[in-house]
């Protein structure tokens, strides 16, 4: 019966050829644009790396002058001075531990046909390639004792080391940057974390495209004096040169700590406060801001990395898909109540409620998934439209499985919601009220 | 025309005027909010930078391996700007530390006076050994530019901190530091707060200079400009250059700054226009995504109202022709549906309205927008009468058109 009432819902949908295809159409197109939207904002605030996201965490703290203080207010000072990560890197705590910041740095190819240029690149302490689960395709990073000694080293990106180097291995390659020779000891392979929260901060191209090009030892950034390309927030007097950064309070990097467990947070928080306390007594932190400590997704909304305008899009996108709804709703009403002599026959003939619910029902359902299906086809132009905004929103705007399933879910789900209300009006028709007026 | 018997009609068959009346009151509520987001959005993305002639103005900077000392330095800030001043078409050429809306800059707490706990502003350095003046075209309303003797020379190698005697500031500037002043020059402002903040004199206040983030709303105009060179491995020149030269002039400028150089160095160069589509391209995106769904609001709501009007139609033929069999006009006919459809939309209109507000006080108090202006809520009304007249003009006229043999006959 089922079956039968599916065909006699697919060929109700030729009866009211305008009245359908404009419900299936509202429908494709209430369904599209949230999906699409939904989509970026899926896409912005997916887990980068679920294995650890939970174990991976971000101190934040506060250490501004006592000035301007006001008690209990938020946070805003999101990165870290140079003497605060150098003691961190140094403290036992966690299992791993990374700086990281970001660096320009100019490139002298050794090859006459490449041009002198610039490239972004990461400064960060040994740990953080097997922190971030980095892969390699050629090598390895550094270790600490070649970070501890300012070794000039450098880790590549695959494309830059196909770039320099073509198809051959880049291993043991010298490579001439910023007027010094380092030498290559590793080639990423395909990494493309999104977002790119190892840095989310003055990440180069922005949170979710852009690479670093290369990789070289924190250490040996500092000891040759590169300053960080990025945001660099001051809130006094500094010194003369990179020495009077790296002694100042000024932040401008970036720390993570890896914990074995997760529950491990406490004992880190704690060790945070009484790091902060310590520090008080020689007249840092004077505020005494009570320190925080985030994992992966706890960073990225402190960073509201989801952005505004996605999260608006994504609101009136449902507030439209609701006045589809409500549309369909009352076309249906209308496509069903030409309809209530045939239901009157049906029921003196025997039918019960059930069944006319059964099969208006069903009739229903099959408008949706023609609406889900146009919908879907939508979506893809949605998205499409939506990548051409930026590189950004071109990584972002891609439909992955669960999306897929979903939008099938919404549309379907969606009508049927809409299609509740004519339904159960078809079904209040009195058969011998019908009959009679014939 | 009576509205009373349409009114009784209508109340006794609810459900889908109701769901007719929903539909224009959802519409009305994203749509008056989607416009208003997009009147915000477009009015920011033309906003004058300050500079005059923008067509006529790029930024150019080479960035060289070496650094070097402060004579260096100077002799090569010297020759590059002579360079770029030697090319037929170049009308000015200025040294600068950042370009407006180009994302990237330096920013400094300003305070009125050094005891105050908070600063008062937060502002874009723009530091020169020129006239910004006179390069970008800045309208100068008080006061005076800068002299050479101006100029101070800082090289953070060596040097801690350096702030400007004299400052050019914004007028939006010398209204956060001064509300109640007229008249601001030979004014002091502190750099950040505190005993050890260093003073600088007002001596300017130009018209507009826009900050390098460009900030939707606030401080978007908040520029300090201060006659400082700093040495770094890289400089940044504006150019003005005479009407219509500027993309000629642009490549006779690289060639002639790497020919010059005789060593590896970079340039990269880029346009205000540019500059200004990077920084509006996603607020312009936005934009046409908030256009395209209003227009398909008001395709779906106008859809919504055809198809019921239709029906309510072939639901009452029988009663279309009594009515006319009895004497009524095609007219009275046409009018009795649009008089029904006006109830209906009015309802929606007012239900709508009230949506609006809510939906504005929601946004302001989760994004970053204002209150919704009156005259919104003035409009959308207007427009969704009118919208719906026009949607149930056919399905109304074609029911008037009925004749009354036919519709009695029928039933």
């Amino acid at each position: 019966m089922i079956q039968y009432y599916f065909f006699l819902g697919i060929r109700s949908l030729r009866r009211n050829p305008v009245l359908t295809s404009l419900m299936v159409l509202t429908l494709a197109i209430g369904v599209a644009a949230s999906v699409s939207t939904l989509t970026i904002l899926h896409m912005m605030s997916t887990d980068p790396i679920p294995s650890k996201s939970d174990r991976l965490f971000v101190p934040v703290m506060d250490n501004s002058p006592l000035e301007g203080y006001v008690p209990g207010a938020p946070i805003e000072e999101t990165q870290l001075s140079y003497p605060d990560v150098t003691n961190f890197l140094k403290a036992d705590q966690g299992v791993r531990r990374a700086a990281v910041y970001g660096v320009q740095m100019t490139l002298e190819p050794s090859r006459p046909d490449l041009r002198v240029a610039d490239i972004q690149g990461l400064a960060v302490s040994a740990d953080y390639f097997a922190m971030f689960e980095v892969p390699f395709s050629q090598g390895q990073g550094w270790t600490n004792a070649e970070e501890k000694n300012a070794a000039k080293v450098v880790v590549l990106s695959q494309t830059l080391s196909e770039k320099l180097f073509g198809k051959e291995s880049a291993l043991g390659k010298r490579l001439r940057m910023q007027n010094n020779e380092y030498q290559v000891i590793g080639v990423l392979g395909k990494w493309n974390p999104l977002p790119r929260f190892t840095h989310l901060i003055n990440g180069s191209g922005g949170s979710f495209k852009g690479e670093d090009e290369f990789y070289i030892p924190f250490n040996t950034a500092a000891v040759v004096e590169i300053g960080p390309s990025g945001s660099m927030w001051c809130h006094g007097p500094m010194g003369a040169g990179f020495k009077g950064i790296l002694a100042s309070d000024c932040t401008w990097l970036q720390f993570w700590f890896e914990t074995a467990t997760a529950s491990d947070h406490t004992k880190l928080l704690n060790y945070l406060n009484a790091y902060t306390a310590d520090q008080k007594k020689v007249g840092r932190y004077p505020r005494g801001a009570p320190n925080l400590l985030l994992n992966v997704k706890e960073w990225m909304s402190f960073l509201k990395i989801v952005r505004d305008d996605s999260k608006l899009s994504a609101w009136l996108a449902f507030g439209f898909l609701l006045l589809c709804l409500v549309n369909t709703a009352g076309l249906l009403l209308a496509k069903f109540s030409v309809r209530s002599s045939e239901v009157g026959v049906r029921r003196a003939l025997g039918a019960s409620r059930a069944d006319i619910f059964m099969q208006f029902f069903i009739e229903t359902g099959v408008i949706g998934l023609v609406g889900g299906l146009f919908g879907l086809v939508l979506s893809f132009g949605g998205l499409w439209l939506i990548s051409r905004q930026s590189g950004e929103m071109a990584v972002l705007a891609k439909m992955d499985w669960n999306m897929l399933v979903l939008t099938f879910i919404l549309a379907v789900s969606a009508s049927v919601l809409a299609g509740l209300l004519p339904t159960w009006r078809a079904c209040q028709v009195t058969p011998a009220l019908q009959l009679k007026s014939q | 025309m009576e509205i009373r018997p349409i009114l009784s009609a209508l109340l006794r068959n609810k459900t889908a005027p109701l769901l007719v009346a929903i539909q224009v009151a959802i519409s009305l509520a994203i749509l008056t909010n989607a416009m208003y987001i997009v009147q915000l959005r477009q009015e920011a993305s033309v906003r004058s930078s300050g500079i005059n002639d923008e067509a006529s103005v790029f930024h150019i900077t080479s960035s060289r391996l070496q650094r070097k000392s402060m004579d260096d330095f100077k002799a090569v800030l010297q020759s590059e700007k002579q360079i770029l001043r030697a090319i037929p078409g170049v009308v000015s050429v200025a040294q600068t530390s950042q370009v407006p809306m180009s994302r990237s800059g330096s920013r400094s707490s300003i305070s009125v006076d050094r005891l105050q706990t908070l600063p008062s502003t937060t502002v874009d350095n723009y530091n020169t050994s020129d006239s910004l003046v006179k390069t970008l075209g800045l309208k100068l309303i008080a006061g005076r530019d800068f002299n050479p003797d101006d100029v101070l020379e800082y090289d953070p190698r060596e040097q801690s901190d350096l702030r400007p005697r004299v400052v050019i500031v914004t007028k939006a500037v010398a209204k956060e530091l001064y509300p109640n002043e007229a008249n601001v020059i030979g004014k002091s402002m502190f750099w950040g707060t505190g005993n050890d903040s260093d003073e600088s004199k007002i001596i300017g206040v130009v018209e507009s200079l826009q900050t390098t983030e460009a900030e939707s709303t606030g401080r978007f105009e908040d520029s300090v400009i201060a006659p400082l060179t700093t040495v770094r491995s890289s400089n940044t020149y504006f150019v003005r250059v005479e009407a219509g030269q500027r993309d000629r002039v642009m490549k006779e400028a690289e060639s002639a700054l790497t020919k010059a150089a005789g060593e590896p160095m970079i340039v990269r160069m880029d346009t205000i226009d540019n500059e200004r589509f990077k920084r509006y391209r996603s607020d312009k995106a936005l934009a046409w995504m908030l256009i395209t769904v209003s227009a398909l609001l008001m395709l779906v709501t106008a859809s919504g109202i055809v198809g019921m009007s239709t029906l309510w139609v072939a639901q009452r033929r029988k009663q279309i022709g009594v009515r006319r069999a009895l004497g009524a006009r095609k007219v009275d006919i046409l009018r009795y549906f649009i008089t029904e459809n006006i109830l209906i939309t009015t309802g929606g209109i007012v239900l709508g309205t009230m949506l609006a507000v809510g939906l504005n006080q929601l946004l302001v108090s989760q994004f970053e927008l204002s209150k919704l202006p009156f005259q919104y809520l003035f409009f959308a009304p207007c427009v969704f009468w009118i919208l719906g007249v026009a949607a149930v003009y056919v399905p109304a006229l074609r029911g008037a058109s009925i004749s009354p043999a036919t519709a009695t006959r029928g039933a």
